[in-house]
């Protein structure tokens, strides 16, 4: 579980984009996002919980993404997030953004 | 284990506490580290590194809080010019958090207020009969010139709430404790108060002609200009309580004095203050206990 300071500062602007992109394949709750996050970088990232929930709640509040109560019928119940319309939308531009930027910093260093 | 993380979030959610955004934040919060705990304890971690490894994935939760802090303010500050003037019979509003929320000259009969934290609100000139209040917290509120008829209050945390001259008949108070709520000007005769403690409450000209207000606790009430015709306070507790009546000798405050005599205090028990004020106004206390 390495985070260094450098690549978590480059990470954490995108980070709405990441849960984007997550929630886009599958609703999903808070814990299963921070895993998937970990197994995909192979242990080289780790969300931290606070950032995730930043941008959950930020999400949530601008209408990308809403939550609900799943209905697990042991252990504790859990919120769960979903992609909306308008947060496709985000991811795409988004995305776009992150391909036009990662040509020009390739360009340059 | 689980308490050790729970106590750790309590110590961290402390300031914010009452804040529901934030307390939504604690619970999925509290839910996700005892998920890890769980499977860190399955890849063989002993509790103590296993305990450290999950506190250190929280990461700065200060920052977030305070900013999950600051979008529910904003929702709240939303919430609170919409609903003057409007029409809306029959709402939800169960469970919503409204601080200072304005519902003036709106009519909302028969709606579900219940559980929602309404501090500061006020519901001036409103209609809003057969509505439920039930652990509706009503701290603060203005309820003036409102039609409350048939309204549910069981269990309402009513803290310097004001509900004068509104009409509440047939509203029902039921495991109420009434702290500083202003009453004054209200007709009470068929409001029907259940388990009630009733603590600095205004009653001053009210109408409480027959009212049966037995067994129930009164500490620092007024009943100052108050019809209290044929009362009853059997098996009642007054503790400072004041029976004023106008200052001068009006036709009024005859009045007043023929009424105290016809109240029944039978059973009832009183403070010695309380005793001798009411015995100053010629009423019958030949069945109270002093206390």
């Amino acid at each position: 579980m390495v985070e260094s300071n450098i690549s978590s500062d480059l990470i954490r602007g995108h980070i709405d984009t990441i849960i984007l992109k997550l929630l886009g394949d599958g609703d999903k709750y808070g814990y299963e996002i921070t895993r998937i996050i970990h197994s995909k970088t192979n242990g080289e990232f780790e969300l931290k919980e606070a950032t995730m929930y930043s941008g959950l709640k930020r999400l949530e509040h601008e209408g990308s993404i809403l939550s609900y109560w799943g209905d697990e019928t042991q252990g504790g119940r859990r919120r769960y997030y979903s992609i909306t319309k308008k947060g496709r939308q985000l991811f795409d531009k988004n995305k776009k953004n992150w391909e036009l930027t990662k040509k020009i910093i390739e360009k340059l260093i | 284990m689980n308490d050790r993380i729970k106590q750790y979030l309590d110590g961290i959610f402390a300031l914010y506490d009452g804040v529901k955004s934030v307390n939504e934040l604690k619970a999925d919060l509290l839910s996700d580290l005892q998920e890890r705990f769980c499977e860190l304890k399955a890849d063989g971690n002993d509790d103590e590194t296993a305990f450290k490894i999950t506190i250190d994935s929280i990461g700065d939760i200060e920052q977030t809080v305070q900013d999950v802090a600051n979008l529910s303010r904003s929702l709240e500050r939303q919430v609170l010019t919409n609903f003057s003037v409007s029409n809306l019979p029959k709402s939800d509003f169960a469970g919503v958090t409204a601080h200072k929320g304005k519902f003036e000259v709106s009519t909302l009969c028969g709606s579900d207020f219940s559980g929602a934290d309404l501090t500061g609100s006020s519901f001036k000139i409103s209609g809003v009969r057969d509505s439920n209040f039930d652990g509706t917290n009503l701290t603060d509120c203005t309820l003036y010139m409102n039609n409350l008829t048939g309204a549910s209050f069981n269990q309402s945390i009513l803290v310097r709430t004001e509900f004068n001259m509104s009409e509440i008949t047939h509203a029902k108070f039921t495991d109420v404790k009434l702290i500083d709520v202003k009453l004054i000007m209200t007709d009470l005769r068929k409001t029907i108060f259940e388990n009630c403690t009733f603590n600095g409450v205004d009653f001053n000209y009210c109408d409480l002609r027959g009212m049966s207000l037995d067994g129930l606790t009164f500490i620092g009430v007024k009943f100052d200009k108050t019809a209290l015709n044929e009362v009853t306070f059997k098996g009642a507790t007054l503790k400072n309580v004041s029976f004023i009546a106008a200052s001068t000798w009006t036709s009024w405050s005859k009045k007043y004095y023929r009424a105290i005599k016809t109240i029944c205090f039978d059973g009832a028990m009183m403070d010695k203050l309380t005793f001798a004020s009411l015995k100053g106004l010629g009423a019958d206390l030949s069945k109270v206990t002093v206390i």
